[in-house]
């Protein structure tokens, strides 16, 4: 049970991480997140927001534990994402500045290349990479095209790190032995 | 709110013109006649006009001049959701010396939802904050325009033509009758037709509409009949076999919001303003007052077979339900044979500071614990027994009948009879109302 926080990430004791996770600086994880690696590592980059109770979750597809060997799998999420509060993401891939709005619901085979949004309670369980700038809404799951990506949180971040730590304890950080492609 | 997600379940009817079965949040209550009333038994009257987002009123003239939209809010052409005014900051070189550049606010309008944003259509940023968007012209006002005035005129000829026709057949009748019949033709033609109502005695004014006088020389407006052309522009040579990006195409629905452009490329999709709702008036056709809003009498909540009753009154209700006769000609629907607590079920009043008063007395009712199943504050909760009738997976539906006496506290004062200066009110009295009831319990499990 390996989990490698690097200097500067802000993680609550409350959050709740097993298996090997690896979270790049400046992210910060609510408590209440969770974040589970159990059919693989789980590398997070720099500059993430987890809110709240949600869901990173690397595990067996439906739930079924292989009886073999099956090969782990690296679940990897770039910089700058931010996962709202109630989201389950499930995607092996993601990239930069995506938005995972509340309580959508991300499945394993969907790739996320940069600046998509997924609208809040859409559940994305299709087999594709979601080309960038994409956004999806609505009931009907609709989508568009911006032609902007969604602005790094960075004001979000500064706020946090700075008021978090006086409210909650932190989870020792470990420097990484190496960072993730 | 269960009654929000499963609104279908309970219904009660309402004998109205038609029988209708509606669930209580469809449904109205005179206070007059004491009836349950559905939307179709009432007649709708525009009140006001308002915009949904700013909730400014406006005057029903002021709305048709501004086409019944909102002067200050936009819809998001994509997702028909409100935009919100959002503010950047850009460096812009000052007015008085263009080598410096301070940071000034630019505004866009942006959709929370789909996250549309008018830099999308090529909108440039306004540096006021509203009141800086315009919408686009439309190319064929013009023509709709000078149609409108010819087709008004036309119309306007011919309801004078057949006023003289008839002036010349009877010379005695009303001027009111026959301008009446010919207000219709008036009004097919007109702006704002629908504001006049047509009132048996009253003064015609769809004429001053118009601003057109009798016997005032009248400027002749001729329109060119719309050219027919021979050819039609071609179709381009790759519209069969170039692939369609999805996202530029707009959809049906995004399209047709915009009648007047229609655009087919989603970069023209344009922001339009807020389309005003009306706020209704509603009156009983039969005694002819206003309603008020859904009076929820006893509301249900199902679970099983435990109903709840809420009582919205102050006053303590007295409940009784019986079952529906074998040949209740209203009793069409239910699949299975109910079994109700024969006897009354008292419900406590609705006290507001009940929540606050922490030495509040307990009720003293005595509750017979087979059939009232809790009770609080001024619900109750109570088993009914139901017995499917058919084996097959049918819906099972029961009805019964609910008795409750109901006290009107704001019917109009009778005066008394010895008169006199201060007319003492009479007693609000009673009265037992009974509704019929249909629940919709689901299927049968296997």
């Amino acid at each position: 049970m390996s989990v490698k926080i690097a200097a500067g990430a802000v993680v609550c004791v409350e959050s709740e991480i097993r298996g090997d996770v690896t979270i790049g600086p400046r992210t910060v994880v609510h408590p209440k997140a969770r974040i589970i690696a159990e059919a693989g590592p789980i590398v997070i980059g720099e500059g993430n927001l987890i809110e709240e109770q949600a869901l990173i979750i690397n595990g067996y597809p439906e739930n079924i534990t292989p009886e073999s060997e099956v090969e782990p799998k690296t679940m990897t999420i770039g910089m700058n994402n931010v996962f709202e509060v109630g989201c389950v993401s499930q995607a092996l891939k993601i990239g930069d500045n995506n938005v995972i709005e509340s309580k959508a619901d991300v499945g394993r085979n969907v790739i996320l290349t940069s600046g998509c949004i997924i609208g809040a309670f859409c559940q994305v369980n299709t087999c594709e990479v979601i080309p960038e700038n994409t956004v999806i809404y609505g009931s009907g799951c609709m989508r568009r095209v911006q032609t902007e990506r969604p602005q790094p949180q960075t004001l979000q971040l500064d706020f946090l790190m700075k008021i978090l730590p006086n409210y909650h304890h932190l989870k020792k950080t470990v420097k990484a032995s190496h960072n993730a492609s | 709110m269960a009654s929000l997600l499963q609104p279908d379940r309970v219904v009660y009817l309402v004998r109205g013109e038609k029988k209708i079965r509606a669930p209580l949040s469809q449904l109205y209550f005179c206070r007059y006649c004491s009836e349950l009333r559905s939307l179709e038994c009432v007649s709708h009257e525009v009140d006001s006009h308002y915009c949904p987002s700013c909730l400014e009123n406006m005057p029903s003239a002021e709305a048709k001049l501004k086409k019944n939209r909102c002067a200050n809010c936009f819809d998001c052409p994509c997702c028909m959701h409100t935009l919100s005014t959002r503010a950047t900051n850009i460096p812009a070189p000052l007015p008085d010396d263009p080598t410096k550049t301070a940071m000034k606010k630019a505004y866009y309008l942006a959709c929370g939802f789909c996250r549309w944003t008018s830099r999308d259509v090529g909108m440039a940023d306004k540096s006021v904050a509203s009141g800086g968007w315009q919408e686009p012209e439309n190319p064929h006002t013009q023509r709709i325009n000078k149609l409108i005035e010819y087709y008004q005129q036309l119309a306007h000829r011919e309801k004078q033509d057949r006023d003289r026709k008839k002036m010349a057949r009877r010379r005695q009748c009303m001027p009111l009758a026959f301008s009446q019949h010919t207000i219709h033709v008036v009004e097919k033609y007109g702006l704002g037709t629908r504001l006049q109502r047509q009132r048996p005695g009253a003064p015609i004014s769809s004429l001053s509409g118009l601003s057109l006088k009798e016997g005032e020389e009248q400027k002749d407006i001729t329109i060119e009949p719309a050219p027919a052309l021979d050819e039609v522009e071609p179709l381009p040579e790759d519209c069969y076999s170039r692939p369609i990006s999805l996202p530029e195409v707009t959809t049906l629905r995004q399209r047709l919001l915009q009648p007047d452009f229609q655009p087919a490329g989603a970069s023209q999709l344009h922001p339009r303003h807020k389309h005003l709702l009306m706020k209704r008036s509603l009156r009983c056709r039969k005694c002819e007052h206003n309603l008020i809003f859904a009076h929820p009498i006893p509301s249900k909540r199902e679970s099983q077979v435990l109903l709840t009753l809420t009582n919205p009154v102050e006053n303590i209700t007295h409940v009784t339900l019986a079952p529906c006769e074998d040949d209740d000609p209203d009793d069409i629907n239910s699949t299975a044979k109910v079994v109700v607590p024969g006897k009354q079920l008292v419900l406590a009043g609705k006290d507001a500071a009940a929540e606050y008063d922490e030495l509040a007395e307990p009720q003293d009712f005595q509750d017979d614990p087979d059939v009232v199943a809790f009770r609080k504050s001024n619900k109750i909760g109570f088993f009914i027994k139901v017995i499917p009738q058919k084996e097959e997976d049918a819906d099972v539906t029961v009805s019964f009948k609910i008795r409750h006496d109901f006290r009107n506290l704001a019917a109009p004062v009778r005066p008394s009879e010895e008169g006199g200066a201060a007319a003492a009110p009479a007693p609000a009295e009673s009265i037992w109302l009974t509704h019929h009831v249909e629940l919709r319990l689901g299927p049968l499990a296997p």
